[in-house]
């Protein structure tokens, strides 16, 4: 019987190794790169991946990548990286010494991203990261990895105070999810609310798995605050929406940190999402980014929901900077990380320039959501709509 | 002190409280009866919400088709593993002699293939849907239309469960497994199908659950993890295969959540939670309600 | 037939020692998790398969381990910091061990998991206060060096668990696991052994997670306390066999194999074909692969 079982189960394996090991073109690009289709981070990470599959079916569609000249077919040499970093520098070292993958496009998330610094750096791979936000990324040495988000804490921090030294908030209250991300943005901005004379009248934390946030939230409701600073994840963003209504928070500036620019989360919460601010850089509304449109009628028509206005744009952008990179130097690693240092990118998200690490084009900027539609509301300069109070 | 007072809190408390019974009661039913150590539990409470989130978004019947069809689904397919996988492993005498251990990991094989089934099947992207997002004002607190229902459906079918084991003949009999399968085969009571019924049971509940979370949270095909670690640790913190022990757990647990919060600071809320769990346990290692073995 | 399948442990560590003359950087990844893997599902068995009470917590030596390491980085030097992570996890469990070996059967089993969890909550607070998110440690050791120090940790876990399992102290735990109450009525000190037992499976998980920290240069509560490390420790050990030493050697190597096998897009089938194994394995060979090789071979 058990030898059924295991015959059974070496089949299939071998069916699946074999059906692996499709006919390849023999001038087809070959973009290898990991993302998390298990494990903790299974849930965030579709949004990246459906902009990698859309960018690749589009440039094949107009004919292939185009390499210093020729036009080439694009493949994904894709792992599945259990959202462990230690299974994605394995996969990453694969990629390179044993896949001989031509390219590399980033994994999904921060852990990720400082993971494979040190992989690149060995073998002098240029990659493109995307969904990766901390100062540390600063710690990198550059040469081999980018990080075009905008969305790093400490400007995030500066800007947030400013923003609502803008709109009059004179006291706020900061909720914080002890999770890397959000702890590094409250580190930096609890200094900058006080520099800027807000009044932190409430600023406690919470474990990922909390379950409910009523003693919190009841907690804010007594100090009635003008702004309510949720640095949370969409577990507890969900909480937070919901519940904050139960607690008839009324604030006129509510920010709530990953949560608002996903699908689903609109879907969940309908007209309850406008006047959320959320972080972000990028909104199909801009006019400037003649890109920025189609992208996103792009994505929707492919993938019938919208793109995460923060994580699918960034990892179409870090695509759209690695195709213009190799369209200008081929393969050659030296010249494509001369080019992606140098060049100013035309993306979905208008001019994108590196200095170091760092993109120094796209200014730290917020959505907020009118209508059902994000729009970018901060820095007034590059605003779609003007910031409007929630009511 | 306003706060620790209020209504809101402590409807937040009876909520959180009750969805724990509620997680916590399917499987109960399933270890008391048959000492099966169910990891998949998690998983069962997803599938609930799955199918009550296409029920909602195909059939457009509104949410309350969802309450009927998640539990069915999940009780067909206890029904379907009972059959196939458990009836099996009760049979053999090799096997049933280390059955939490054998159990534990069928279930942790079952668990990752429907994890995985439904990941490949619906992609791991996020979904919710919130069905019941208008306010409701109770006059002492305000709840979300979701939660308000959670509390409901939840607090009605645990309190229902205790209220039959004590009074009702079938609900007698389980206890009667429970406390000695062999006695209570002795006495007369069909013990198979008894255990099979529980079994079934113990899906549905979870996969009603499944459908009241799915209102009111996202759902993705690995969310069922923190559900399954809950009902584990209430049960357990209750005395394994007692269910009022396992409402009980469920009341404390919903009470550190909210209360034990505003004592303290949100920061120690998980800390709080297993510090308890453990405490207890140390103390009692048979839990609140379990029965005592000599343990040096 | 019986010395070679005897000597099966030796020469498998003998090829593993020479991998790295001649396996790409890949592959002696890919041996380095490995490795880890056999070094932290032999102290599983030193402590679940020889008692018999199974652990779901095992991430919790190996998570305090790695704290440690990271905390002392750039303060002590490597070489004295992981044993020290070690010696620092095997102190926590000695001091927490007596209250709960106390505890039985599934109680054990969900105690354990929850104390992983409590200490990583813990320690996700202390990084909290302390203001750090997530470390960064620059200037690791590479991986050549990492792979042989966990050679060392799988080769001494591994002798661990022979040498105990050959011991008078081996046959009390094996005892405790058929029948405590009868164990303890023939004179086996249950209490202190169970103890011993609980700090000495705690010693090289914490060296493991110090290396492990190590060569993803990163450090960040949930990723090292997860509960998945200890579910498939639990899985590994119970495939390959949880009584002998060979077990985890075969189960892990399994496995490791199997995901090396079936990884190329495939993700969620390998997690499929994972679990269908885990079922066959429970319903016709509980004894695992090392039993399957013993009925077949008769060692």
């Amino acid at each position: 019987m058990f030898k059924k079982w295991m015959g059974a189960a070496l089949a299939v394996a071998g069916l699946a190794l074999a059906g692996t090991a499709t006919a390849q073109a023999a001038d087809s690009v070959r973009i290898g790169f990991s993302i998390a289709q298990t494990g903790l981070f299974a849930a965030a990470a579709p949004s990246q991946l459906n902009a990698y599959e859309l960018w690749k079916e589009q440039v094949n569609a107009a004919g292939g990548l185009d390499v210093g000249g020729t036009k080439r077919p694009i493949e994904f040499v894709m792992y599945d990286d259990q959202s462990n970093p230690e299974q994605t520098v394995k996969i990453y070292e694969k990629l390179i010494t044993e896949d001989k993958v031509d390219l590399l496009l980033a994994p999904w998330g921060t852990p990720m991203h400082f993971a494979i610094a040190g992989v690149l750096e060995k073998h002098q791979f240029p990659m493109v990261g995307n969904s990766a936000a901390s100062v540390q990324l600063r710690d990198l040495k550059p040469g081999n990895i980018w990080f075009p988000t905008s969305a790093i804490p400490d400007r995030m921090a500066e800007e947030l105070a400013k923003m609502l030294t803008a709109n009059g908030a004179k006291t706020a209250a900061v909720l914080t999810n002890q999770l890397p991300f959000s702890l590094e943005i409250k580190q930096f901005l609890i200094p900058a609310l006080d520099k800027a004379g807000i009044k932190v009248a409430v600023n406690d934390e919470y474990p990922p798995d909390v379950k409910d946030m009523t003693a919190l939230l009841g907690k804010v409701k007594a100090a009635n605050p003008d702004a309510v600073l949720a640095l949370s994840y969409p577990n507890d963003s969900i909480l937070y929406m919901n519940q904050m209504k139960e607690a008839g928070i009324k604030a006129p500036f509510q920010f709530v940190l990953v949560g608002p620019t996903i699908d689903f989360f609109g879907k969940m919460f309908g007209k309850d999402l406008d006047g959320i601010v959320t972080i972000g850089h990028w909104t199909p509304a801009k006019a400037d980014w003649p890109k920025a449109k189609p992208f996103f009628d792009a994505y929707v028509a492919k993938f019938n929901a919208n793109p995460d206005y923060l994580d699918s744009a960034l990892a179409y952008m870090s695509c759209e900077i690695l195709e213009q990179a190799v369209a200008k130097a081929g393969f050659d690693k030296a010249k494509i990380r001369e080019a992606i240092s140098t060049m100013t990118f035309d993306t979905i998200n208008g001019p994108v320039k590196f200095e170091g690490v760092q993109n120094v084009t796209t200014p730290t900027s917020f959505l907020q959501f009118q209508d059902g539609k994000a729009q970018l509301v901060w820095p007034p300069e590059a605003a779609t709509a003007p910031y409007k109070p929630r009511t | 002190m306003d706060l620790l007072l209020s209504p809101q809190l402590l409807a937040a408390a009876l909520i959180a409280g009750a969805l724990y019974a509620l997680v916590a009661l399917g499987l109960n039913l399933i270890y008391g009866t048959m000492r099966l150590l169910n990891v998949a539990h998690g998983e069962l409470v997803m599938l609930g919400g799955y199918v009550a989130y296409w029920s909602f978004s195909l059939l457009g019947a509104g949410p309350w088709p969802a309450l009927i069809l998640s539990p069915l689904a999940t009780g067909l397919l206890g029904y379907a593993l009972y059959r196939g996988l458990f009836r099996r492993l009760l049979a053999n005498s090799a096997l049933a002699q280390r059955i939490e251990a054998n159990s534990l990991l069928l279930f942790f094989g079952v668990s990752i293939i429907l994890q995985n089934l439904v990941s490949l099947a619906f992609t791991a992207t996020p979904r919710g849907y919130q069905p019941f997002d208008a306010m409701v004002d109770l006059g002492v607190a305000t709840l979300t239309g979701g939660r308000l229902l959670v509390l409901i459906v939840a607090g009605i079918v645990t309190i229902t469960a205790v209220l039959l084991l004590h009074f009702n003949t079938v609900g007698l009999a389980i206890k009667a497994l429970i406390q000695n399968r062999e006695a209570a085969s002795l006495a007369g009571i069909d013990t198979e199908k008894l255990e099979r019924w529980s079994f079934i049971a113990g899906f549905a509940v979870a996969g009603l659950a499944g459908a009241l979370v799915s209102m009111v949270e996202q759902l993705s095909p690995f969310m069922g993890f923190p559900y399954m670690i809950a009902a584990f640790v209430i049960i357990i913190l209750g005395g394994l295969g007692n269910l009022t022990g396992s409402l009980i757990g469920g009341l404390i647990l919903g009470l550190l959540e909210t209360y034990g919060v505003a004592l303290t600071s949100p920061n120690y809320r998980s800390v709080l939670v297993y510090g308890v769990f453990i405490a207890v346990l140390l103390i009692r290692p048979q839990g609140l309600l379990g029965r005592a073995q000599i343990v040096r | 037939m019986k010395p070679v399948s005897r000597l099966l442990p030796v020469f498998f560590f003998a090829a593993m020692a020479s991998l790295p003359l001649f396996a790409g950087d890949y592959y002696q990844g890919v041996g380095f998790q490995l490795l880890m893997w056999i070094a932290l599902s032999q102290s599983w068995v030193l402590l679940s398969g020889l008692t018999g009470y199974i652990s779901l917590g095992h991430a919790v030596f190996y998570g305090l381990g790695g704290y440690l390491t990271v905390l002392t980085w750039h303060i002590v030097p490597l070489p004295l910091a992981i044993p020290l992570s070690g010696l620092t996890a095997a102190l926590f469990a000695a001091m927490i061990g007596y209250p709960v070996m106390r505890v039985r059967g599934p109680y054990f089993v969900i105690l354990t998991f929850g104390l992983a969890e409590l200490v990583k909550y813990i320690v996700i607070n202390v990084e909290a206060a302390l203001g750090k998110f997530g470390r960064l440690m620059m200037g690791a050791p590479g991986l050549s060096t990492l792979y042989w120090a966990m050679l060392v940790l799988a080769v001494a876990a591994t002798l661990l668990v022979v040498l105990i399992g050959r011991s008078r102290f081996g046959a009390g735990l094996r005892a405790i696991r058929e029948d405590e109450p009868a164990a303890e009525t023939a004179g086996v000190p249950a209490a202190r052994y169970k103890l011993a037992a609980f700090a000495l499976s705690a010693l090289i998980p914490g060296m493991v997670g110090g290396l492990v920290a190590l060569r993803t240069s990163y450090f960040e509560p949930q990723q090292i306390f997860s509960p998945t490390i200890s579910f498939t420790v639990v899985t590994m050990a119970m495939i390959g066999g949880s009584d002998r030493a060979r077990g985890p050697i075969m189960g892990a190597l399994f496995l490791v194999l199997l995901s090396e096998l079936l990884w190329a897009n495939l993700a969620e089938l390998y997690m499929i074909i994972l679990g269908l194994l885990l079922i066959g394995f429970v319903l016709f060979a509980p004894t695992g692969l090392d039993g399957l090789l013993r009925r077949r071979i008769g060692r």
